[in-house]
């Protein structure tokens, strides 16, 4: 209504004029009867009125579209029944088939990049196996080494494979009840040789009934392999501790990992989930993406699980998953 | 002797893989033609089945298929890819277990014994690894003891573990890491001081079947096991 009234404005100026004009005219002529001038005023006044009623009328959604409009086809609530308005209803209806067709384009071109990435990583793990195994049997100072550098050619390439995977999350992820101690201890065995190597070696401390949570096993125990990945690659001593607790709080599991490495410094600490940060410590170790975090957060917040991090400067870093958990005489399906 | 056939068109993996099964006892055969997998499955009639999914021509899938109509021997697949919804192709398309790569030989190794059980009995395991010989030390794998001519002692399984790889390395030195890994469980984990408790049991083990100072200790390097006990002869 006010863009209505708004845009009639200058109509309103005109009409004004146009009456004192003609009245004046006939003023000038000696015409002296107020009382008609004034009822003529009315007529007209009220033709004015009929007119822009009916205008208002039938541009009401077009009007409405101009207000409060949002989206790329907000434009479909209109139903034109002006000239005026059919016109810029066609011309929006062009523009947005032309926005959604290049939206399309483009959706296309990423699906099959995601297709290609996924693709490649898959055909990579080949040589990396045919490595693992060349090396495994081995127990030379050597083969030790490459070892180390092949575990972190898998790790890299899982980075880039759950990365381009988080974009069609939706496909990929199951929900199970599971037994979080048991989640846990398969991720930690898992890297066994990475704890071994850096002598940082991993305490569990989990509470005697079992915690059930519901989540996908695949994308959590990737979470938990960055987190165990970061403690031991920031824990600078040897021997070193990583402390692994799992209890109940209320109606949450909590899933608390803590390590005494360098910790992350304060000014640091509000940016560690974002993409590409590698903040003082990635600086000053080697290798860092910037995207491991960034990862654990968005895949977090996929599945519904809180994550939190709290850290003090050369004491060590605890991250923290919260789970919603159901009571503790619900067993596992 | 079970026969296992290699289904993998990477050249080394399939080497590796088939050096490895040799030396296990198994006999291999590792797929040549990959237009004629079905053919020259038929042709060596073998006990199990390792099967790459991503083949040149047509997939694992097309394959395991192919080999149901005329076998219902274990299939094992092997494959990068992780996903449940792969697994679940795999079994659904005749598949009995699936592997990922990277994979480790022990993993391996299990699954085709675990396979080769179900599939023709207990017993029927290739032999030579229930058990390892060293110079007439010998350790039973599955009863879990010791054994020096007639002389027998126990031995827990984590003592089992570092046995085995101390005595299938011979004389060499093994690795501190490498024993940490071996015996790692899955529910006490392993510390830094795991190893001096384990190869303190395994002396007082030795020494009960009357072998002293046969597990010598190589400083900044790891251990080794030296063979002592022929000399008491």
């Amino acid at each position: 209504m006010k863009l209505f009234l708004k845009d009639q404005r200058p109509l309103f100026t005109v009409y004004i004029l146009q009456l004192l004009t003609v009245s004046g005219v006939y003023w000038l002529d000696g015409y002296r009867n107020m009382a008609m001038v004034l009822y003529a005023a009315l007529l007209s006044g009220c033709l004015l009125a009929v007119y822009l009623v009916f205008r208002y009328l039938t541009n009401r959604s077009f009007y409405r579209c101009l207000e409060q409009g949002e989206g790329l086809d907000a434009f479909k609530e209109v139903s034109p029944q002006t000239p005026l308005s059919e016109s810029l209803h066609q011309f929006l209806k062009k523009q947005y088939r032309h926005y959604v067709s290049e939206l399309n384009r483009q959706q296309h071109k990423i699906n099959h990049h995601l297709q290609f990435i996924t693709q490649w990583v898959h055909q990579m793990k080949t040589p990396v196996a045919v490595i693992h195994l060349m090396v495994q049997d081995s127990d030379d100072s050597r083969s030790t080494a490459i070892g180390d550098e092949v575990d972190r050619l898998r790790k890299g390439l899982d980075l880039v494979l759950y990365t381009a995977r988080l974009d069609s999350f939706s496909h990929d992820f199951v929900v199970e009840k599971l037994d979080m101690e048991c989640l846990v201890r398969a991720a930690v065995s898992a890297q066994k040789r990475l704890f071994i190597r850096s002598k940082v070696f991993p305490q569990l401390d989990f509470a005697q009934e079992p915690i059930i949570i519901a989540t996908d096993e695949k994308w959590l125990t990737f979470v938990l392999t960055q987190i165990l990945t970061n403690a031991v690659r920031y824990t600078a001593k040897e021997p070193g501790t990583i402390t692994i607790r799992g209890f109940r709080r209320e109606e949450e599991a909590v899933l608390e990992i803590r390590d005494e490495g360098v910790g992350i410094p304060d000014s640091d600490l509000p940016r560690v989930f974002d993409a590409y940060f590698t903040g003082e410590n990635g600086r000053n170790f080697r290798e860092s993406t910037g995207m491991g975090l960034h990862l654990v957060k968005q895949i977090c917040d996929q599945l519904g699980h809180r994550v939190e991090l709290e850290s003090v400067v050369h004491q060590g870093t605890l991250v923290r998953f919260v789970f919603h958990t159901e009571h503790s005489h619900l067993t596992k399906e | 002797m079970f026969k296992i056939f290699i289904v993998e068109d990477d050249h080394q993996l399939a080497m590796l893989l088939q050096e490895y099964l040799q030396r296990f006892g198994y006999s291999t055969h590792a797929v040549q033609d990959f237009d004629q997998v079905k053919r020259e499955f038929e042709a060596a009639a073998p006990h199990l089945v390792l099967l790459d999914v991503n083949l040149p021509k047509y997939d694992g899938y097309y394959w395991c298929r192919q080999i149901r109509n005329v076998s219902t021997c274990p299939i094992l697949f092997i494959s990068a890819r992780e996903g449940k919804m792969d697994q679940v192709m795999a079994l659904e398309n005749g598949g009995d277990d699936y592997i990922t790569k990277p994979f480790d030989y022990d993993i391996v190794i299990a699954k085709i014994m675990s396979h080769l059980r179900r599939a023709y009995g207990t017993y029927a395991v290739a032999g030579g690894e229930r058990g390892v010989n060293f110079d007439g030390l010998r350790l039973d794998k599955d009863r879990l003891y010791l054994s020096l001519n007639d002389e027998k002692v126990e031995l827990s399984l984590t003592e089992v573990k570092m046995l085995e790889e101390l005595m299938q390395r011979g004389e060499q030195i093994v690795s501190r890491d490498r024993l940490l890994e071996k015996i790692w469980d899955d529910q006490t984990f392993v510390d830094d001081n795991t190893l001096n408790v384990y190869v303190t049991r395994v002396r007082k083990k030795l020494s009960a079947l009357g072998i002293d100072d046969a597990l010598l200790t190589v400083r900044g390097q790891g251990y080794r096991l030296v063979s002592r006990w022929e000399e008491k002869q």
